[in-house]
């Protein structure tokens, strides 16, 4: 069985001193059992399916997609209507089909189930009382068994691991085509992804290096903004119930305001949930008071780092369905000087946001 | 009077309890006192009081439904507290024990329960395209009608898999796979916490009515 | 006769040297550096008078010249032989000295603010620490890394202390003080400033302390906000934005300033602490040397003839380190004369 204790906050190093921009956490180099995100899915399934593709095509690495996975109930938890010992067991049996699979390298999609997932497994830690009872709910309940998993990494852990292969095998850079000059990106990471247990977030929970060593890798400036570790907004049910809905779209506004004076030219994020609202919050922004945050198109465009490792790869843009997004991506593309059907691209666009001119 | 040693007991109060310095890192950034008039430094302070009146108002007012869950102060706290998982323990005794019902924004748990539950329930998903209304959800945009509209065809130019057998994005969880984790709500107390929450929403309004 | 060994060329070893030659013992002083004198180089004027530091370290400019001090400085000990008496200490350069009586006088270091991210020291360069504050403050020249008289400073206190996110749990008990003097001293260099203080405990534990404080608020206008910074971040103009909550008033706080000074806690130095390891001797749990007992034996070690004098046993002012190396002489001279063990 794995040691809990590898896997959580009291590993050895949390005692010592941590310079933590030199602080790298172990991450699998390959067999995958890959955990979907309900947000991702609802919202953006081509950025996941893209990094399948990467996965396969460029990468070469063996994973699993297990139809037998269902949601691992994180939002129901930060929403409360999922108890402690519920979301135990349900994490429960998320690990006891991978052990079923045969694998043992966990890889999630998701930061919300990033988050819980080293939660329950810091809680089991803590208070092995607890993992007696999911092993004995589970039992109780699904028959199944389960042993904890080897391994476990956000899906954007695995992209950072080999962003330097990707780079390599990339047709495109993070540079602005007219004029030469590297794009400014910023990056808006979960919260989850590090703020819970820094020990899990490549960098740590300040300013964790997931997201910006991928942008310089590929050849982009990264900004450094004053509300760049604010929250998003999503807040969970402020966000669910409509009349708190306020809440998410204040805080993604406090972010739009401190990073418009550095002229980002895209926002990078990793988790599901940050990059819908970042993208969803700026049409409302528009709509309601007709600012927009970016000097060209309807916004600064908001992309994930499996949509944009694949658009550096060559990938088609509406193939990883940067279609679905509201703010429009088009500007990006352009400067990036990414070859595609524009008529296909256009068409859909002019479909979803019934605009008459885009090209 | 509200059962202490049970509540002190859980888990997410006993990890994330240890004394409170009272400095405010956590209020200074969080997202919810920035926006409503809410400390996570007070509810630390309740917690820590062990006073069950306190503890029983706190639970009964809005105050505890104000926190978003971001965890950012767990990040910052030099004790290594974090206000934000005791939250979330306060919350399920608040509605383990009916206290929700005597606020606004804790009655509001039906919603939730009404939403993510049910897609949890009957999907196994917390979020499912079908259930994202425009009346709903008008902030979703264009975009969102069009994808609503078409999403055969979205799905399909993406790879995705919607409503089908297989694996993929938006699959049919299959029908096994959503016994085994009705059984899991079932017999680990998600059900009767939802039993609770609509009975106790429902004679609060009933009783309101009369 | 007896032969001492002092490690250590700060003020603790050289009050306990000067003590020691006086009584007429003979010294071996054991500088790892160039230079004596030790951290209080760092400070221009001393808290709670604003006493010049040099006028301390004039107290000690005829040591070198005396005929019974060996002097040795760039000079580390790597090792002690505690097998037989006298004891043997061996160099980095390879000398082995034989000591009577060893005297650990290692000193301090100061927080290393880079680990404290999120307050942006290392990464924004408007945020500095109370020591490149005080260097400012000798040179009566304040100014931003631009160039520009600072409208605006933050003190923050607790860097480092207090904070189990970096391992250092304890009160480094000098860094309020500080914080006091480098305010009043920073107005008194720039009067049109504006001037903070967030602090989550103020501690005044000196007799006159309390008055610095009053006359911080009163006479210089200092302004005191009860509440730790959260964290720093740069504006597009370089400007600096601090977040922290003013708990008295029980709000968020958002504040733009142009310099933020870090006061920088003490903690145990790494040479102490690897010293302290390669040769057996016990540290305690905040990594300063352990004395025997904390009431009437704060010099001594659990070894015979070992003793500790000043800051490598924990947080101390100036004045503090001087009385303890007065009182570890002392417990070094009745030990030699065979009076105490």
């Amino acid at each position: 069985m794995t040691k809990i204790a590898d896997m959580t906050e009291n590993s050895p190093e949390q005692r010592k001193k941590i310079y933590w921009k030199d602080y790298i956490k172990y991450i699998p180099e390959d067999d995958y059992f890959f955990f979907r995100s309900c947000i991702r899915q609802t919202f953006f399934p081509g950025a996941e399916q893209a990094f399948l593709a990467i996965l396969k095509n460029n990468l070469h690495k063996n994973y699993f997609d297990d139809p037998r996975l269902t949601t691992c109930t994180g939002i129901g938890y930060h929403s409360d209507i999922i108890p402690l010992e519920t979301l135990h067991t349900m994490i429960a049996r998320h690990f006891s089909i991978m052990n079923e699979s045969g694998y043992s390298n966990l890889v999630i999609s998701c930061v919300t189930t990033f988050g819980v997932m080293i939660e329950v497994l810091n809680t089991w830690h803590e208070f092995p009382e607890t993992l007696e009872k999911a092993r004995e709910n589970l039992q109780k309940t699904t028959g199944r068994t389960f042993e904890l998993p080897k391994a476990i990494a956000h899906a954007s852990d695995i992209i950072y691991l080999y962003r330097d292969e990707i780079a390599k095998q990339s047709v495109y850079k993070l540079i602005n085509k007219e004029t030469g000059k590297p794009l400014k990106v910023v990056d808006h990471v979960g919260c989850h992804y590090a703020k819970i247990f820094p020990h899990h977030g490549i960098g740590g929970a300040e300013f964790p290096k997931v997201l910006s060593e991928m942008i310089k890798t590929w050849g982009g400036e990264v900004v450094d903004y004053p509300e760049r570790r604010h929250c998003c907004g999503f807040g969970f049910r402020q966000y669910l119930i409509k009349e708190s809905r306020g809440y998410s779209l204040t805080h993604a506004q406090i972010k739009f305001e401190s990073m418009q004076p550095f002229h980002p030219d895209l926002i990078l994020t990793n988790c599901p949930g940050c990059n819908m609202f970042m993208d969803r919050w700026q049409y409302v922004i528009q709509e309601t008071t007709g600012k927009v945050y970016s000097s060209s198109g309807n916004g600064i465009p908001v992309l994930t780092y499996e949509e944009l490792a694949a658009l550096l790869l060559g990938y088609d843009p509406v193939q990883i369905g940067l279609f679905m997004h509201q703010t429009d991506v088009l500007p990006l593309l352009e400067k990036l000087g990414i070859q595609f059907n524009k008529n296909e691209y256009a068409k859909l666009r002019e479909e979803s946001l019934d605009l008459a001119k885009i090209l | 009077m509200i059962p202490m040693d049970e509540i002190y007991a859980d888990p997410r109060i006993r990890e994330n309890m240890n004394a409170c310095i009272n400095c405010g890192v956590c209020t200074a950034l969080c997202p919810a006192a920035d926006y409503y008039d809410y400390e996570p430094r007070y509810v630390e302070r309740i917690i820590l009081m062990r006073n069950a009146d306190a503890l029983e108002e706190l639970m009964s007012s809005d105050y505890i439904w104000y926190c978003g869950q971001c965890m950012s102060c767990k990040a910052r706290c030099p004790r290594q507290n974090a206000p934000g998982t005791v939250i979330s323990a306060l919350r399920y005794w608040s509605q383990k024990l009916g206290l929700f019902i005597r606020s606004p924004k804790g009655r509001q748990q039906l919603i939730i329960k009404q939403n993510i539950g049910k897609n949890i329930y009957e999907l196994g998903y917390c979020v499912h395209p079908s259930r994202l209304t425009m009346e709903e959800h008008p902030e979703q945009g264009p975009v969102w009608q069009w994808i609503l509209n078409n999403l055969e065809k979205v799905h399909a130019l993406v790879d995705g898999n919607i409503d089908k057998n297989g694996p993929g994005p938006m699959r049919k969880i299959p029908e096994e796979s959503l016994q085994e984790i009705r059984s899991i709500l079932e017999g680990t107390g998600a059900i009767d916490l939802w039993n609770q929450i609509e009975m106790e929403v429902i004679n609060t309004d009933n009783d309101q009515n009369c | 006769m007896k032969k001492i060994v002092i490690i250590g060329g700060g003020i603790a070893g050289l009050e306990v040297s000067r003590l020691l030659l006086q009584e007429g013992f003979p010294v071996t002083l054991i500088e790892k550096s160039s230079h004596l004198g030790g951290n209080i180089r760092n400070y221009a004027y001393l808290f709670p008078d604003f006493t010049p530091s040099e006028e301390i370290l004039k107290n000690y400019t005829s040591l070198p010249g005396n005929a019974d001090l060996q002097l040795l400085l760039n000079t580390e000990i790597e090792k002690i032989d505690f097998s037989s008496r006298p004891y043997t200490l061996f160099s980095n350069d390879g000398i082995a000295i034989s000591a009577d009586s060893i005297i650990i006088a290692t000193g301090y270091q100061i927080f290393d603010a880079r680990l404290k991210e999120e307050f942006g020291y290392g990464i924004y360069d408007g945020v500095i620490t109370s020591v490149e504050m005080e260097k400012m403050i000798r040179e009566q020249h304040i100014v931003t890394p631009y160039g520009k008289a600072p409208r605006r400073i933050a003190f923050i206190h607790c860097v480092g202390s207090r904070d189990a996110k970096v391992g250092n749990t304890y009160c480094s008990r000098l860094c309020c003080i500080t914080a006091i003097k480098q305010a009043i001293e920073t107005k008194k260099l720039l009067p049109q400033a504006e001037i903070f203080c967030f602090y989550i405990d103020l501690r005044m534990y000196g007799l006159t302390f309390e008055e610095l404080y009053l006359n911080a608020q009163k006479e210089y206008n200092i302004q005191f906000v009860r509440g730790r910074l959260s964290e720093t971040s740069e504006m597009i103009d370089k400007r600096l934005i601090i977040k922290a909550e003013d708990t008295l008033i029980g709000r968020p706080l958002k504040m733009m300033t142009d310099m933020l000074v870090l006061m920088v806690g003490m903690e145990a130095s790494n040479f102490s602490k690897q010293f302290a390891y390669h040769n057996g001797l016990e540290i305690g749990e905040h990594g300063f040397f352990k004395p025997l007992n904390q009431f009437n034996a704060r010099g001594k070690s659990q070894k015979e003839g070992i003793y500790f004098a000043g800051t490598s046993i924990g947080p101390m002012s100036v004045a503090e380190t001087i009385e303890h190396a007065q009182a570890t002489a002392l417990s070094t001279i009745s030990y030699l004369k065979g009076k105490e063990n």
